[in-house]
């Protein structure tokens, strides 16, 4: 049986170890599921030949 | 002085009256002690107030200007700055109770730089909760925006938007991540800049995601946000990040126009189904003043750009929560109930969806630079509604579509520019049928402040909104 968003949540903090107080856990599991709803329809881009950066160099001005 | 009002002079304005000997610094910086007692009670714009160091600072700007002193550009003007500014000796609490007790034991770059430039600290100024935004329970009071105190200011530089309406300080530096300087602004009816990336030092400026951070010059006119911009820009070898290139005069082509000035409206923000028909109305009158001061006004497409509100709070926040990670773990029921479990959530994000939107930011830079082929401003609304009333920005969110909704959309239309480190500013648009300020934003290619403070300019001066009033801070 899949894991409910509020349990997911829970292990997810559990396994990154920072703790969530209990009426914290369904705005945390809105949150973090819209986020990665959101991001999922990034899957449909093609990202395979694009280099990550932080900073982008003056000379690309 | 008879004659002068002096707390509705601009930064620009300010200092001339005190090399002209008009006004004194000590009278300048007193009208505007007077003001923030009479009125910052119920604006909670300050959270701390520098009475005592701001009138040593302009009794020595006097003695400066009776020894004849070379006076530098902002000489004698009161500047308040966001509390995410560390200042020397001074309180910095980045609107946290974690920071409450906080007193740096120096100042930041951009803070020493103002002040090398002849500003006298005011003030540390009311922020959203470590620079976040949605704070529900601000610790030092709702920042109230002066247009209507019901409704927000923006965030996260809320401070700087409301003490500059109010006219509680004469420029500020406020900082944005992601629009936390051009919304206030848009919000407020000033101006707010996001310089290029790297043009700025942040050192000393407490971090949220340290590659998106910028600090951010905001004002009552273009004039002065160029002025403040010329005053902090330039390399700083406590952070390695800024660039070397040479610091231009930014005042000095203001006034040189937008003839044959080619303006791109960036059609996916302007043609959103959701955008405000007030806001959409103002945009489209904007272009039409472009237009009629010679500018060449077209649509571009930046497809990706609905999408960049998600990219940019899926890396954003992430960072965020890598930055505050002691804080989540210690003392997390010390944040505000919105950062807490924002922070909580991003920290759970998995890093392959953090490097795909990693990767998305790369693509995107792209879509912007071949726009930026096309044209050579951007244009577009900062937020896409005019100032909600707070309790539409902090409730809780009841679901995901909630979130949806009311976190990604509207940083769709300003977190672009953090995303692909490109300058933009937000400038007095215009109001709503409600009498809300409505800004409109510029964007313009890599270090090209100058062509954008231009273009600003000559539709401040073509337009009346900057000179308006608000009703709650007369």
């Amino acid at each position: 049986m899949p894991l409910s968003k509020e349990d997911r949540v829970r292990e997810l903090a559990r396994l990154v170890g920072i703790p969530i107080a209990a009426e914290d856990i369904g705005e945390v599991a809105n949150r973090f599921e819209s986020l990665v709803q959101e991001l999922e329809r990034l899957n449909d881009l093609d990202l395979a030949d694009i280099q990550p950066v932080t900073v982008f160099p003056d000379e690309d001005s | 002085m008879a004659g002068l009002d002096i707390p509705f002079l601009s930064a620009s304005q300010t200092t001339k009256a005190i090399r002209s000997k008009q006004v004194s610094p000590v009278e300048v910086v007193r009208s505007y002690l007077e003001r923030i007692d009479r009125l910052d009670n119920k604006l909670n714009s300050y959270i701390t107030v520098c009475r005592e160091e701001a009138l040593a600072a302009a009794r020595l700007a006097e003695k400066s200007l009776s020894d004849g002193n070379a006076l530098p550009p902002l000489f004698g003007v009161p500047m308040a700055v966001k509390d995410q500014f560390w200042t020397k000796g001074i309180l910095t609490t980045n609107a946290s109770r974690v920071y409450a007790d906080f007193v740096p034991d120096y100042d930041s770059t951009a803070i020493a730089r103002i002040k090398d430039a002849g500003a006298i600290l005011l003030g540390k100024l009311n922020m959203s909760e470590l620079a976040m935004g949605g704070t529900q329970q601000p610790h030092w009071g709702i920042p109230r925006n002066p247009w209507d105190l019901e409704r927000s200011p923006g965030e996260s530089s809320s401070g700087s938007g409301v003490a500059l309406a109010a006219n509680l300080c004469a420029a500020s530096l406020g900082e944005d991540t992601g629009g936390s300087g051009r919304g206030p602004g848009a919000s407020c009816n000033v101006v707010g800049l996001r310089p290029t990336f790297t043009r700025v030092s942040r050192y000393g400026m407490t971090p949220f995601c340290w590659f998106f951070d910028a600090a951010a010059p905001m004002s009552k006119t273009v004039e002065d946000c160029a002025l403040v911009l010329g005053a902090v820009a330039g390399y700083d070898p406590k952070d390695p990040y800024t660039s070397r290139r040479p610091v231009p005069d930014f005042t000095s082509h203001l006034s040189d126009g937008v003839k044959g000035l080619r303006v791109g409206l960036i059609r996916e923000l302007h043609n959103h189904d959701d955008i405000d028909p007030d806001v959409k109305r103002a945009i489209e009158s904007a272009l039409e003043v472009f237009r009629g001061l010679g500018a060449e006004v077209r649509e571009v497409s930046i497809p990706l750009i609905s999408m960049a509100g998600a990219i940019f709070v899926g890396i954003s926040d992430t960072e965020g929560a890598g930055t505050h990670d002691e804080i989540l773990r210690s003392r997390h029921m010390d944040l505000d109930p919105a950062s807490r479990t924002r922070l909580q959530a991003a920290a759970l994000v998995p890093t392959k969806i953090y490097n795909r939107a990693m990767k998305a930011r790369v693509l995107l830079r792209r879509q912007f630079m071949e726009a930026l082929g096309q044209v050579d401003v951007l244009a577009s609304a900062t937020y896409p509604f005019p100032p909600p009333k707070h309790t539409s920005l902090t409730a809780t969110f009841e679901n995901t579509e909630q979130v949806r909704a009311r976190f990604f959309f509207r940083r769709s239309y300003t977190s672009p520019y953090a995303l692909t480190s490109l300058p933009a500013i937000s400038i007095p648009g215009g109001f709503s049928s409600g009498g809300l300020p409505i800004g409109v934003q510029l964007g313009a290619r890599p270090f090209a402040e100058e062509t954008l403070l231009r273009a600003a300019h000559s539709y401040e001066q073509a337009t009346p909104w900057h000179t308006m009033r608000p009703p709650e801070a007369v």
